[in-house]
């Protein structure tokens, strides 16, 4: 027989099925839930299922968006013939945080990872593809992660969409802002060393 | 417990909880050793760039009582796959190395010869050339996990292959002569035997510089990938995605 009631259970075993949700921490949740009021327990069921209905990803750039093409490739202000590439839709949010970069954005969604059998025909790359190719871009901005993977994702990327008059760049990686050189590893001081600019 | 402390090759992390990484470590110490790095994700400045696949460590590690993961303290890198340019048959060819010496090696038994043999088909990895150091690679990993058959004579009939046509299938244990054959058996060549009976005798720095083409060798690779994923009850997610590189 079930510790409770059907539905707290059923709940419970919904919550558990979340990313880092033990047991507990879904117990403690659903208590949360039955604890708290109507309203608020009606805009979370209305949130989740909003988040389901209503978001889809932009036909240009792959982001995670509720209005297609979304706020970045739908915008006049911003440099659309610049493009930056990232792995994940959350990504954007860490560039965007900046305030500096003014450019639009393309999401993989992922990166190229033979372990896990994600070869480049896994990623959205098509789309980038047609931009590239219409003449629609004057810099690509390639921004995947500083491992193995994104290494690999953004040698390819700038393998394949390489044109005459495209000018295709790799973000720089090096000492993190407020660290000491001393404690810096090695590679990450020799990609330091290797992406030194001229003062 | 002690600190132990081993030059290791990390092969693999999983994300664990919120911040954690499990490292499946291969040491020249005890072998294949998994163990918990805290706080790898949040923080970089422990662990820095030192847990990517195939980079080459100066690990720390400490056992803990009746846990069969270890305490991973630090790691200090060694050689970074990620110092020359990671193409992407570069990548694929480091992720198979990395998934053949995971799927191969029993946990906690030191193996010299195979980290020795990985060492040198990284060092070979560096440049641009892939098929030669991952033929090389597959057929002495084969040999030295005791898998490799007798290439010089049929299995069926016992008799000598050499200047014979030979023939491999996926569920024989060796290779068989013209008569001796399976249906839907493959062929490997002459040249491909001469070949694995030189990279027996020579180390793999011997075999760099000269052009390798993906045809050459290539019914070698898959004999010996046929072969190993017999033994180990499994298709390589690697192998496939070696396939479909064009060159």
């Amino acid at each position: 027989m079930s510790k409770f009631a059907e539905p707290m259970t059923r709940l419970i075993d919904e919550l558990k099925k979340l990313p880092g949700i033990g047991s507990k921490t879904a117990q403690r949740l659903a208590f949360h839930i039955l604890r708290s009021t109507d309203d608020d327990a009606e805009a979370l069921a209305a949130a989740v299922r909003d988040v389901k209905a209503s978001l889809r990803l932009c036909s240009i750039c792959n982001n995670i968006t509720d209005v297609d093409p979304c706020v970045y490739c739908s915008s006049p202000t911003r440099n659309q013939r610049l493009v930056c590439v990232v792995e994940e839709p959350t990504n954007i949010a860490a560039i965007e945080r900046t305030k500096h970069f003014n450019g639009s954005y393309h999401v993989l969604h992922g990166s190229i990872s033979p372990l896990h059998g994600v070869g480049p025909e896994q990623l959205r790359i098509a789309n980038l593809m047609r931009r590239v190719e219409g003449g629609e871009v004057d810099e690509v901005i390639i921004a995947t992660n500083p491992t193995v993977e994104g290494e690999a994702t953004a040698v390819y990327l700038s393998e394949h969409i390489r044109r005459p008059g495209l000018k295709v760049t790799r973000i720089a990686m090096g000492i993190p802002v407020g660290s000491d050189i001393e404690y810096a590893d090695e590679i990450t001081m020799l990609k330091a060393m290797e992406g030194r600019r001229e003062l | 417990m002690a600190l132990k402390e081993s030059e290791a090759i990390v092969l693999r992390t999983y994300p664990l909880r919120e911040a954690d990484l499990l490292v499946t470590l291969f040491t020249r110490l005890e072998g294949k050793v998994r163990g918990v790095a805290r706080s790898a994700k949040k923080s970089r400045r422990r662990f820095g760039g030192a847990l990517e696949p195939l980079t080459y460590v100066k690990a720390s590690y400490e056992d803990r009582e009746r846990q069969e993961l270890t305490r991973l303290d630090s790691c200090e890198v060694l050689e970074s796959p990620l110092a020359t340019q990671v193409s992407y048959p570069r990548a694929v060819a480091l992720a198979h190395v990395a998934e053949l010496l995971d799927e191969l090696l029993p946990d906690r038994e030191a193996n010299d010869a195979v980290f020795r043999l990985a060492l040198s088909v990284l060092a070979g990895l560096r440049g641009t050339e892939v098929w030669m150091p991952v033929t090389y690679f597959e057929l002495w990993i084969t040999r030295l996990m005791g898998y490799l058959p007798d290439l010089s004579e049929c299995i069926t009939c016992g008799r000598v292959l050499n200047g014979n046509r030979a023939f491999f299938h996926a569920l024989a244990d060796g290779l068989m002569c013209l008569d001796d054959k399976r249906l839907a058996s493959s062929e490997i060549s002459a040249e491909s035997r001469t070949l694995a009976a030189q990279m027996f005798r020579a180390p793999v720095e011997s075999f760099a510089g000269a052009p390798w083409p993906k045809a050459l060798g290539a019914d070698l690779r898959k004999f010996l990938i046929q072969t190993l994923q017999r033994h180990i009850e499994k298709k390589l997610v690697t192998a496939g995605m070696l396939e479909k590189i064009s060159s």
